[in-house]
């Protein structure tokens, strides 16, 4: 075991960090990929 | 089944960072001529200077293929080279910055001082500024095509510019840094196991950046596409909301579209902007 003292903590918050991080960058990928869907199939209405 | 394959590569990237973040804590010793466990940060720090070097070079290359590509510049085709090599320098920035942060709190335990004028801390803030003034570049030219083949041809002078900040400029002046992964005599002479860390931290980072990019590059693709539909009168299922929540600005004019009828693609005034249409 190398870890001695606090380091464990800053282990710790650096594992949520990087874990919210990537919850955000995944929610963020699937947002795109709708929008990206949505404007593949456009209504094609035009505004009078 | 088709969505779990598609989010595997992200999964195991997220397993492969949580990983090297154990891996950094745990596994790797402490370095000898470090104070306290200060030599940790740097399986952090290290890969992120690498993975900024990566974005500046992938934006060098999107930018070649911009103004070198066999379609003509101001083709659809080459519009998206020329949003890659955006994005890949806005991920850039974002990488470089965060290598700067780390590097001065390890140095602020080292040497005492956030901050030393080191050649190292000096080139890799210089890199900053080379690519901050990029964007400015961009943000001060009206014209959509006038300002991506001025952009492109600035990023592409990174190619020469970026290593010699990251790698020339430390080696040819004394510096404070430790010693590189690759020493003056050609040798690697790091821990075994603080190798296999800090190797696996650059994979994973490396990764990291091109999935932040290739985010990005979609991002700004939708935002252009949102801004040409309302310029040409026609709203599209959401694209007025897609422009208002990526944060399009009126001045981001779309590049010009050889298809479209009224010519030069230009944003039409009478049009509404995607902001104040209550559409």
């Amino acid at each position: 075991m190398q870890v001695s003292g606090g380091i464990e903590w800053v282990m710790v918050v650096n594992l949520i960090i990087w874990t919210g991080l990537f919850l955000y960058l995944w929610r963020l990928d699937r947002k795109v990929r709708a929008l990206e869907s949505s404007q593949d199939t456009p209504s094609l209405e035009t505004k009078p | 089944m088709k969505r779990t394959v598609a989010s595997a590569p992200r999964l195991l990237l997220w397993l492969w960072l949580a990983a090297v973040i154990v891996g950094a804590f745990e596994y790797a010793p402490l370095a000898a001529k470090f104070i306290g466990q200060s030599s940790r940060i740097l399986f952090f720090h290290v890969p992120m200077a690498w993975a900024a070097f990566t974005a500046f070079i992938t934006a060098g290359v999107y930018s070649l293929l911009y103004l070198f590509g066999r379609r003509p510049p101001g083709s659809l085709r080459q519009a998206r080279h020329d949003r890659a090599a955006r994005a890949a320098i806005e991920v850039g920035l974002l990488f470089g910055v965060l290598a700067t942060v780390t590097g001065a709190v390890w140095s602020r335990i080292m040497w005492g001082a956030y901050w030393n004028w080191d050649p190292r801390q000096t080139s890799i803030v210089m890199a900053l500024i080379f690519y901050g003034a990029y964007l400015a570049l961009r943000d001060s030219v009206e014209d959509a095509e006038k300002r991506a083949r001025l952009a492109a041809a600035y990023a592409a002078l990174g190619l020469v510019v970026t290593p010699f900040f990251f790698f020339v400029v430390p080696r040819i002046t004394f510096s404070l840094h430790p010693e590189p992964v690759i020493n003056a005599r050609g040798r690697i002479e790091m821990n075994p196991r603080m190798l296999q860390v800090l190797l696996a931290s650059g994979a994973g980072f490396t990764a990291l950046f091109f999935w932040l990019h290739d985010l990005r590059t979609r991002v700004l693709t939708l935002a252009e596409r949102a801004l040409e539909a309302a310029a040409a009168g026609a709203y599209p299922a959401d694209a007025a909301n897609v422009a208002s929540a990526l944060g399009a600005r009126a001045s981001a004019a779309p590049h010009p579209n050889p298809s479209d009828p009224r010519g030069a693609g230009a944003a039409d005034p009478v049009a509404p902007s995607p902001r104040t249409s209550n559409w």
